[in-house]
Order: C-alpha cells, then sequence, then structure tokens
C-alpha cells in the first residue's frame, strides 16, 4: 500500500463509538468487529480526506509507540478493514480533490 | 370457516390472532398459554397456511424493514407486516399455524422497534430483580436455570428485556428452550439486576465487562438476522442504551446453589 497516495474510506455500515471503543457491523455477513482503542482512532480517521500517511501522523502524535511501529501496525489494520469490505481505498496524489 | 383467535402478551405487546382454524386455535391457546391475554391488541396477526416446503437448502432468516413496512422469513414461514397500520400477514409453513420460529422472529423485531431486543439468554428473579444470564448453546443458561429453586424462572432460552417505567426489565417469553414448557409457565417480568455473559468453570470467578464488551458479546445473541443496515444501526443504539443502564460481568460458573450468594457479591 502506498502510503501517501492511499485514502481510506469508511463504507456506509452501522458503526458505533462506546467511550473509547468502536463496535463495527458487516451487514453483509451479520458479523461485528470490536475495535479497541487504537482500531476506533484508526476508524474515525478514515474519512477519505486523509491519506494512510497522514492517518500515522495523527496516531504517532497521540499514542507513545515508535513511530515504525505505529505505521505497520496501522497499515495492517486498515488492510484488514478493507478486506473486509469495511473500508475502501481511494488511490490518488496528494491536494487532489476527491 | 376460521374465527377469530387468541391474544397473545408478550413484553408488553399484544399479538391479535385471526385467521386460525379450531384445530390451530386449540394447539396455540396450549402453546402460548400462560401468555394469554385479555388487554387491547397492539399488532394484529393474521396467519394463512400458504407456504409449502420445498425439499433443498433452506435460506437463512431474514429480517428487512423499508418505510413502514418489514419483511421476516423463517423458512418455509414468513411474514410481512404494516406498521402503521399494525398489521401482520403470518404465512406458515406445514406444522403449527402459529409457527414458533417465524413468531419468535416477529416478537424480536417489534421488540427492537420498541426499544428492546429479544435475547438469547435464561433469566432468575431472585427478591424481585432478575439476573440475566447470556451465552451461546452450552454455555449454562439452561443449567442455571435449574438452580433457580424457590425462585422464579422468566426463561431458559430466550428472554425479552426493554426498557420500563424503572429501568430495564426482563420479560418472559413463551420460546422455552432444552428446559422444556416448565421454564415458560407464566408471563412475569422483573427489573434487570445485572447481566451476566456465562462461561463454564469449575469455581466462580467474575470479571466487570465494559459497554463496548457487553455490546460486542449481546449482539451475537440478539435473536434477530443482522443483515439490514437499519435493522443493525437501531440494534446498536439499543444495545449500547443497554450496557449504559445495567451492570455487566463475565460469569465463571459451577453448577453449585451457592451461585446466588456469590452473585450478591458482585460489584
Amino acid at each position: 500500500m502506498d502510503s501517501i497516495e492511499s485514502f481510506p474510506v469508511r463504507r456506509s455500515v452501522p458503526w458505533r463509538t462506546l467511550d473509547t471503543e468502536a463496535l463495527v457491523v458487516d451487514v453483509k455477513g451479520g458479523l461485528l468487529y470490536p475495535l479497541n482503542s487504537v482500531g476506533a482512532r484508526i476508524w474515525d480517521l478514515c474519512d477519505g480526506a486523509r491519506s494512510v500517511d497522514e492517518i500515522v501522523g495523527v496516531l504517532a502524535a497521540e499514542f507513545e509507540a515508535p513511530e515504525p511501529t505505529i505505521r505497520a501496525d496501522a497499515i495492517e489494520f486498515i488492510e484488514r478493514l478493507a478486506d473486509a469490505k469495511l473500508v475502501s481505498i481511494e488511490r490518488r496524489r496528494k491536494g487532489e480533490s476527491r | 370457516m376460521a374465527e377469530r383467535g387468541p391474544r397473545i402478551e408478550i413484553a408488553g405487546l399484544v399479538f391479535g390472532v385471526a385467521g386460525l382454524g379450531a384445530a390451530a386455535r386449540a394447539w396455540a391457546e396450549d402453546r402460548y398459554g400462560p401468555f394469554l391475554s385479555r388487554r387491547p391488541q397492539t399488532f394484529g396477526v393474521r396467519v394463512r397456511a400458504t407456504e409449502r416446503y420445498r425439499p433443498g437448502r433452506s435460506p437463512r432468516p431474514s429480517a428487512t424493514w423499508s418505510g413502514g413496512r418489514f419483511a421476516l422469513a423463517s423458512y418455509p414461514s414468513r411474514a410481512q407486516g404494516d406498521l402503521g397500520r399494525r398489521r401482520v400477514a403470518f404465512r406458515a409453513g406445514p406444522g403449527p399455524a402459529l409457527n414458533p420460529d417465524l413468531f419468535r422472529l416477529l416478537c424480536s423485531f417489534l421488540l427492537m422497534r420498541a426499544g428492546g431486543v429479544l435475547l438469547h439468554a435464561s433469566a432468575v428473579v431472585d427478591r424481585g430483580r432478575a439476573w440475566v444470564f447470556s451465552g451461546p448453546s452450552g454455555s449454562g443458561k439452561t443449567t442455571i436455570a435449574g438452580l433457580a429453586a424457590e425462585r422464579s424462572v422468566l426463561n431458559d432460552e430466550t428472554l425479552a428485556i426493554r426498557p420500563g417505567r424503572d429501568g430495564w426489565e426482563a420479560c418472559a417469553t413463551p420460546f422455552y428452550g432444552s428446559g422444556g414448557p416448565s421454564m415458560a409457565r407464566a408471563n412475569g417480568r422483573a427489573p434487570v439486576r445485572g447481566l451476566c455473559f456465562l462461561r463454564k468453570a469449575d469455581r466462580f470467578a467474575h470479571e466487570r465487562l465494559s459497554p463496548a464488551d457487553v455490546v460486542a458479546r449481546a449482539f451475537p445473541e440478539v435473536m434477530l438476522p443482522k443483515r439490514d443496515q437499519r435493522v443493525t444501526e437501531q440494534l446498536l443504539e439499543t444495545l449500547a442504551a443497554l450496557a449504559a443502564a445495567v451492570p455487566a460481568w463475565e460469569l465463571a460458573f459451577t453448577p453449585d446453589p451457592a451461585l446466588w450468594s456469590y452473585l450478591d457479591g458482585l460489584d
């Protein structure tokens, strides 16, 4: 995944934040995905306005962990969300509008 | 000629059932006996035995909701309803005319619309308040109901939980599990004392659950297909409200009557 030109976008699925955690439902499979606080923050940031690189930047500022670790974890998590069809990945250049 | 049938009350929903022949009416009055009601109906259910069994793979149960109308299916039976007119056309397959699988699905859908849930759970009333025990098959719901002794059991398998005047209430349903009809002998209700997600063990232990944990654990136990966006959104909202209001734990237990004093110590 090119973290600069990939913009994750939440799909229109039922979801809800509870405290710092979140619950996301895959209605096709009838499954619920519980997200911990980091996962919930990533989910919240997958609004199509931020690239993966920018999401990593936000997380690195908010959570105490080495940036390379956050980057690897965030990319893996976003890819899992994409595999589950809970987010789509838009490809565009920085500054290019949606 | 079909005649007007019984009224059946479940968790405050009163179903006026019409269209049953004499034999089907007698069956329904026996099957749903403790839940017969004289209160005014909140929904009219017209039953027709029209659906034929067809060999082959059964589609999964479904619940869809669009505008003021909804459609439910529990193969081969299905129902279509109009929320504004409060009417349901109940088309039953072979077997009981008021098919319990579809009737349970109908109750679950209408309860969800009323802000409640039909949960895969047992419940026991202890000193006026209900302990609710949920979990998948084999987790111990019926086992715990069997430890009730003099306490009343609301059900061993299917429980209605809905907001009441003084908080969330656990309500009996006629949809019993492996404990049989004796687990659905009275149409009782009680304020919820706590919600426990069960795990069989060789000793008692517990862990308080966060609201997100409660929703995640309760979600698969709600007796409603979860493939409709609107149904699922409403369900998440209801479970979040329940989780915010009712204390919940994971409970490891052994089948011992000491359970009730152990529950008294939960915090």
